[in-house]
């Protein structure tokens, strides 16, 4: 894995990694910031490493930007009230 | 688990309209954009000089502010609004039925002012009117449930407050060909003007920017505070342009209007441009070169207001005022919009059956936006010089330059919707690191 460890200026995004990958917690942050910040670490990851991410709300607009980088999202569960997707690079 | 593009467009918590929805306001709006050139072709001895008046001039401004610029307005913010403001699409049947009452009514108005036709003129604008007010509702039941981003909301309220105004003047104007009596026409048409353009229009632009722009440059949310200042003198202007269209000091306030109204636009333009500095997309093409160009007219709309109010010694001013602020602030800024955001959204409706869905780069046609660019600038150059020059001829051409555009324009818009049918390779992607 190979992931920016500081945060950067406009994504001001609670990171951190587990072993199913780099976590980032978007909740509460003003539209675009949640789009802003994820697509910030997607393009910092350089390996095959996925993102997991936490968001309040199924994050519509960031489905076409993640395509356009050949990346895709999969929802998994979690709890009420959160919207949890896996975010992994298109084989 | 599941593939969540795939999932999100027909989950019953879906913020997304279906899309037959938004592109049938998009598509109309094309239509619209090339009968409003055509028009213009129909009567260009009238165009230099224009001042109003029933004729095919007034039928085009009317093609492009009811048929282009308030058609996508409405499908841009029955979309856009849910999506951002985090809540369920209210009603699908209501936006359509807009549609079905709106779109003959813009023909009917068009149609009855080139001809011209009052009764017919009338009919549509009642349908217009109607259909305008229903949006109003729908509009204000999004504003009302809307969590999230103020500032867009505070702008959406301003919008919907100078929409009000725009009905009522429109209803008096409009009445008075069918020998209707209501408001002074004087006072009826200047606050028309004003909050058609600056204000419905001019406020849902702006408020959506706060949204738009950052979204493609890829940049955080705009200062709130600032932003606030800005709509604040904003509102500020329209209010003191109605009280000078009410007789009230007519000139001190009209200038103080204008005055005020800069202070709002470089304030916006300031937040933008430090949108577009921070953002990690940097280059953003022709879509955005045009929304340069838009903010740039509007401040020379402002310019040529204030050689209005000061009676400048040209006869050509008015009309010259009517093609910045119509022509080259908000058509401009639309269409530099509308060629981003209708690939965005065909990507997101082209997920069902597939496990990926089309990027927007690969629904994009570039060919016939660069067309599109070159013509819809140099039309509006032509337009201008012929106006300067009092030349009905460069007029003319300036509207076969700008048919040309809308044909193209039509052409990209085609080939979106095409190609968002056929489930398809994505064959280019924006740079991306390596793995």
């Amino acid at each position: 894995m190979n992931a920016c460890a500081a945060d950067g200026p406009l994504a001001p995004a609670r990171r951190w990694v587990e072993a199913d990958g780099v976590h980032i917690d978007v909740r509460g942050l003003q539209p675009p910031g949640p789009l802003v910040a994820i697509l910030e670490l997607v393009e910092s990851i350089r390996d095959a490493t996925p993102v997991i991410v936490h968001h309040e709300r199924d994050p519509q607009l960031l489905y076409p930007e993640l395509a356009e980088i050949g990346w895709r999202a999969v929802r998994l569960d979690a709890e009420a009230g959160e919207v949890r997707l896996r975010l992994e690079r298109v084989p | 688990m599941r593939l969540a593009a795939a999932a999100f467009i027909g989950g019953a918590a879906s913020r997304l309209l279906p899309a037959s929805i938004p592109f049938r306001f998009f598509g109309t709006a094309v239509v619209y954009h090339l009968l409003a050139w055509i028009a213009l072709c129909a009567d260009p001895q009238s165009v230099p000089r224009f001042a109003g008046g029933l004729g095919w001039p007034l039928a085009a401004l009317h093609l492009v502010t009811l048929g282009v610029l308030a058609m996508t307005a409405i499908g841009a913010s029955l979309q856009l609004l849910p999506v951002a403001t985090r809540q369920p699409v209210l009603s699908r049947r209501w936006p359509a039925a807009i549609w079905w009452l709106y779109t003959p009514g813009v023909a009917a108005v068009a149609l009855g002012m080139g001809i011209p036709a009052p009764r017919l003129l009338a009919g549509g604008a009642v349908a217009v009117v109607a259909a305008l007010a229903a949006y109003a509702l729908l509009l204000a039941r999004n504003l009302i449930g809307a969590r999230g981003m103020p500032v867009v909301i505070a702008h959406g309220w301003a919008a919907l407050a100078s929409l009000i105004v725009v009905l009522a003047s429109a209803s008096s104007l409009a009445g008075a060909y069918v020998g209707f009596q209501g408001f002074a026409r004087g006072m009826a048409l200047a606050w028309h003007v004003t909050f058609a353009a600056y204000g419905f229009m001019g406020l849902l632009v702006l408020g959506l920017s706060y949204i738009l722009v950052p979204m493609f440059a890829l940049s955080g949310a705009p200062n709130e505070r600032r932003a606030r200042v800005s709509l604040s003198l904003a509102v500020a202007a329209l209010l003191l342009s109605a009280s000078a269209a009410s007789g009230v000091a007519p000139e001190a306030l009209r200038i103080a209007a204008i005055g005020t109204g800069a202070g709002a636009v470089a304030l916006h333009w300031w937040l933008m441009s430090v949108a577009l500095k921070t953002g990690m997309r940097r280059e953003l093409g022709r879509s955005l070169a045009l929304v340069r160009i838009a903010w740039f007219m509007l401040s020379a709309s402002l310019v040529a207001a204030l050689g209005i109010v000061l009676a400048a010694p040209f006869d050509g001013i008015g009309a010259l005022f009517g093609l910045l602020l119509i022509g080259g602030w908000l058509l401009t800024f639309l269409l530099g919009i509308l060629q981003r955001i209708v690939p965005f959204l065909a990507s997101m409706h082209t997920a069902p059956g597939t496990r990926q869905p089309r990027t927007p780069s690969s629904l994009t046609a570039e060919r016939p936006l660069a067309i599109h660019f070159s013509c819809h600038l140099t039309a509006l150059a032509f337009l201008a010089v012929a106006i300067l020059a009092d030349s009905p001829w460069i007029a003319f051409a300036g509207a076969v330059l700008g048919t040309a555009g809308a044909l193209a324009f039509g052409t990209f818009f085609a080939i979106v919707v095409r190609r968002m049918s056929i489930p398809g390779v994505n064959g280019k992607r924006r740079e991306a690191p390596a793995s």
